[in-house]
C-alpha cells in the first residue's frame, strides 16, 4: 500500500493537484483522476445492480454525510501527514471538541454556532499543545500523539460521566436538527432548490476543503508545512519556522478533528464519548488514498476527498447487495487493494511510455 | 499574475459559499422530525396477522454479539410461520452508530419497511428512530429502550436491564450469606444501560443494609474475552482473599468470571448473565452459582409479529412508545434443565399482553 501511493508524485515534491507533474507524464496517470474514473464506475456499476443506489433520500442523503464527515477526518491527518508527523488521536480529538461543544449547549445554553466555535477552539488548543510537546521535546510525534490518545481517552470517559447522567449530552440548541437532516432542497434561492441528496453539513467541509486548498496551493505557510515536511533541516537552514509550522499543523488538525467530532455528533444526534471511536483508519485511508504521502512534503486536499468518497461508496454498494458481516471487509479490502494496484500499473505502464518516446 | 487571479478565486468561491449559506431561504418543508402520529383505533379487534406478504422485517443489532445470534433463527422461523415477503438479520452495524444509521436506510432503500433495532447508543437512537417513523416504517428498539425514558419508536421490547441487574446482584448476596465482599463487571462505562445496571447492583448492595460492600465495579471489560480474562485475573490476584461475590451483567466478563474462578479455586461466588453454552456448563458444575437469562428468542418472535401487525396497518399501538419487559430469569442448578419452559411461557405471555392491551387492532 505504501509503495503505491508513494510512486504516482515521486519525485515531486510539488504540493497539490493544482500543480500535478502533469508536463512530464500524461493526464490521465493523475491519481485524482484515477479515484474519480473509478467512484464513477463503480456508482454506475452498484446503480445498475441495484438501481436503489441513486435513492437520493434513503441511500445518497445519508452516504454524503458520512463522506463529508470522514473527509473532514482525512483532512485533519492529512495536515499533520504534510509535515510528515502523524496524528494518532484524531478520533479523541474529535470527542474532546464535541465533549465542550456538548457542554456549551448543555450547561451554558449556547446557541448553535457559539458552540460549535467551542468546540473548534477546544480542538485547535489541544492540538496546538500536542504541537508544542513534539517541537519542544523531540519526541516523534506517534509516541506523543498516542499519549494525548491515552490521556484524552481517560478524561473524555470521566468528563462524561461526572458531568452527565447517561454519558451524552442530549440538549439540542435550534438548529441542530434541522442542521441535521435538511438537504439542499431545503435551501432555496427563490424559486430554485436544490438537491435533496445533499446534506446541509457539506458546507463544512466544502469550506474546509477550500481553505485547506488554498492554504497548501497559494500560501506561503503552505509551502512552508511541506518544506518542513519533505526535510526538516533543509527547512530550517532556509529560514522556515518549523517549530512554529509544527504547532500550527497540529493545531490545525486538532481544530478540523473538532470539527468532525461535531460533524458526527450532529449525525447521529447527542454528544458521547463513544464519538471518534472509528475515526483513526478511515483518517489514514481517505488521505493516502488520495496521494498524500505518509513521509510528509506532498498532500491533496482532493484526493481526500476522492478517497473518502472511494471508501464510502465501495462500502454503501456491498451493503446494499447485502453482503454479510464477514464478506463485507474482505470484499472492501480486495477492492481497495486493486484499485491501488490498478493506479500503480498506471503509473508504471505511463512512465514506461515516457521512458520510450523519450 | 496567477496569484491575483488565485485570490480572487478563492474570494469568489468563499463569497460563493457564505451567500449559498446565509443568503438563502430555508424552505419550510415536511419536518423529518416529526414523527409521525396515527391515531389510536381502539376496539376488540383479531391480532391474527392477516396478510404479511408485503412486509418485510429487518432484525438490526448493534453489532456482532452472541446474545443476538437467536434473533437469526428466530427471525427465520417467524418468516415462515407468519408468510411475511422477507426477514432480514443484519449485524453489520459494527457498534458505530452512525454505520448503523446508515446501515438502516440501506435497507430501507432495499426494500425493508419493518425494522427491529438494538441501538449502539442508547442516547442518539430516539433520532434514529424517529427519522424512520417519519418515512412511514415500523420501528421497534428490541432488546435495549432508548435513555431518558422517552421512547420514539413504536414500542420497545427489552430486558429491563436495571431490574436484571438487580436480580443478579440480589442471587450473587445470596450466595454470599447476606454478607461479605462483592464486586462487579460490566460493560462500557459510557452507555446509558452500563450506568442503569450500576444502579441495580448499587441498589440490591444498600438493601443489606451494609452487611454488603460494593468492592469495586470494574467497567470496559465486556469488548471480547481476552480483555475479560485479563481484568478478572488481575482482579483474583490483587484482591482474591477479599472477595465473597462476583456479579458480572454482561458477557464476556460473566464467561471470564467463571472460567477465572474455577481455575484459581477462589471461593467466590459468581453469578453471570445470560445463558452460553459455557456458563450453563459452569452452573452445572457448581463454578458458576447462577445466571440471569433474558428473552434473545422472545424478543425477536414478539417484535417480528407486532411490527407486522403495525406495518401493515392491520394495528396501532395503543400508547405509541410502549416499553415492554420482555423478561429475565434467575438459573441455577435447580431450575437449569427447565428454565426454557419458563422462558417460552413468558414469551406466550407476551404475545397475549400484546394482542389485548398493546395494540389496538381492525
Amino acid at each position: 500500500m505504501k509503495t503505491a501511493v508513494t510512486e504516482p508524485d515521486s519525485g515531486t515534491d510539488l504540493p497539490t493537484e493544482g500543480a500535478r507533474p502533469a508536463h512530464r507524464l500524461p493526464f490521465w496517470v493523475n491519481q485524482r483522476l484515477g479515484l474519480l474514473v473509478l467512484i464513477v464506475a463503480l456508482s454506475i456499476l452498484f446503480g445498475s445492480l441495484r438501481p436503489a443506489f441513486f435513492d437520493a433520500r434513503l441511500v445518497l442523503f445519508p452516504l454524503l454525510r458520512d463522506i463529508s464527515t470522514l473527509t473532514v477526518v482525512a483532512l485533519a491527518q492529512m495536515v499533520v501527514l504534510s509535515i510528515g508527523h502523524m496524528n494518532l488521536a484524531v478520533g479523541r480529538m474529535a470527542a474532546f471538541g464535541a465533549l465542550f461543544a456538548g457542554f456549551g449547549f448543555d450547561r451554558l445554553h449556547l446557541p448553535l454556532a457559539l458552540g460549535l466555535l467551542l468546540c473548534l477552539f477546544a480542538g485547535c488548543v489541544i492540538g496546538a499543545l500536542t504541537g508544542w510537546i513534539i517541537a519542544r521535546t523531540g519526541v516523534s510525534s506517534f509516541v506523543v500523539t498516542l499519549a494525548m490518545d491515552f490521556a484524552l481517552l481517560g478524561l473524555v470517559s470521566l468528563l462524561y460521566s461526572s458531568l452527565t447522567d447517561n454519558a451524552a449530552f442530549t440538549t439540542r440548541p435550534a438548529g441542530l436538527t434541522e442542521l441535521r437532516s435538511y438537504s439542499l432542497a431545503d435551501i432555496c434561492a427563490g424559486p430554485v432548490c436544490g438537491s435533496p441528496a445533499i446534506p446541509q453539513m457539506t458546507q463544512f467541509t466544502v469550506l474546509a476543503l477550500v481553505v485547506l486548498g488554498f492554504l497548501y496551493a497559494r500560501t506561503r505557510m503552505g509551502r512552508e508545512l511541506l518544506l518542513t515536511g519533505a526535510n526538516p533541516a533543509a527547512a530550517e537552514l532556509s529560514g522556515v519556522p518549523t517549530g512554529r509550522r509544527i504547532i500550527l499543523a497540529h493545531g490545525l488538525s486538532g481544530l478540523l478533528a473538532a470539527l468532525a467530532g461535531f460533524m458526527a455528533a450532529v449525525g447521529t444526534g447527542t454528544f458521547s464519548a463513544s464519538i471518534g471511536d472509528d475515526f483513526m483508519l478511515p483518517s489514514f485511508l481517505g488521505a493516502v488514498l488520495g496521494g498524500t504521502l505518509l513521509t510528509g512534503g506532498v498532500v491533496s486536499v482532493i484526493g481526500a476527498l476522492l478517497g473518502t468518497s472511494l471508501v464510502g461508496v465501495i462500502r454503501k454498494g456491498l451493503d446494499l447487495l447485502g453482503v454479510g458481516l464477514e464478506s463485507l471487509n474482505i470484499y472492501l479490502g480486495c477492492i481497495l487493494l486493486l484499485a491501488l494496484s490498478a493506479d500503480r500499473v498506471r503509473t508504471v505502464v505511463s512512465y514506461r511510455k515516457v521512458v520510450r518516446s523519450t | 499574475m496567477s496569484r491575483r487571479r488565485s485570490v480572487l478565486s478563492a474570494t469568489v468561491t468563499l463569497f460563493l459559499l457564505a451567500a449559498s449559506t446565509a443568503a438563502c431561504t430555508i424552505k419550510n418543508s415536511d419536518d423529518p422530525g416529526a414523527a409521525d402520529t396515527a391515531s389510536t383505533r381502539t376496539g376488540g379487534g383479531s391480532a391474527e396477522l392477516a396478510d404479511g406478504s408485503k412486509t418485510k422485517v429487518a432484525l438490526v443489532p448493534g453489532g456482532a454479539h452472541p446474545y443476538f445470534q437467536p434473533w437469526k433463527t428466530a427471525g427465520a422461523q417467524a418468516k415462515k410461520t407468519l408468510g411475511l415477503g422477507d426477514v432480514t438479520f443484519d449485524e453489520t452495524a459494527e457498534w458505530d452508530q452512525q454505520k448503523q444509521n446508515d446501515l438502516l436506510s440501506t435497507l430501507a432503500a432495499r426494500g425493508y419497511n419493518a425494522f427491529g433495532i438494538f441501538g449502539v447508543s442508547p442516547t442518539d437512537i430516539n433520532s434514529t428512530f424517529a427519522d424512520l417513523k417519519s418515512q412511514g416504517f415500523a420501528v421497534a428498539s428490541l432488546a435495549s429502550c432508548p435513555a431518558g425514558g422517552t421512547n420514539d419508536a413504536d414500542f420497545c421490547l427489552s430486558t429491563d436491564v436495571e431490574l436484571a441487574a438487580y436480580k443478579a446482584a440480589q442471587a450473587a448476596i445470596k450466595a454470599m450469606g447476606g454478607k461479605g465482599a462483592l464486586v462487579h463487571l460490566t460493560g462500557n462505562n459510557v452507555d446509558a444501560n452500563t450506568q442503569l445496571r450500576m444502579k441495580g447492583v448499587q441498589k440490591a448492595v444498600k438493601e443489606t443494609g451494609g452487611k454488603v460492600t460494593l468492592l469495586q465495579t470494574i467497567t470496559d471489560i465486556d469488548k471480547d474475552l481476552q480483555t475479560a480474562q485479563k481484568a478478572v485475573s488481575d482482579l483474583l490476584a490483587a484482591k482474591g482473599s477479599k472477595i465473597q461475590g462476583i456479579v458480572s451483567t454482561a458477557y464476556n466478563p460473566a464467561v471470564a468470571a467463571a472460567e477465572a474462578v474455577r481455575e484459581s479455586g477462589s471461593k467466590a461466588k459468581v453469578v453471570a448473565i445470560d445463558d452460553d453454552a459455557k456458563i450453563l456448563s459452569s452452573i452445572k458444575n457448581g463454578s458458576v452459582t447462577a445466571t440471569v437469562v433474558q428473552n434473545p428468542v422472545g424478543q425477536a418472535e414478539i417484535g417480528t409479529w407486532a411490527l407486522a401487525l403495525l406495518q401493515t396497518k392491520q394495528c396501532t399501538m395503543t400508547k405509541p412508545g410502549q416499553i415492554i419487559d420482555s423478561g429475565s430469569f434467575v438459573v441455577t442448578k435447580a431450575n437449569v434443565a427447565d428454565y426454557d419452559s419458563a422462558r417460552q411461557a413468558r414469551t406466550a405471555e407476551l404475545k397475549k399482553q400484546f394482542a389485548d392491551t398493546y395494540l389496538s387492532c381492525r
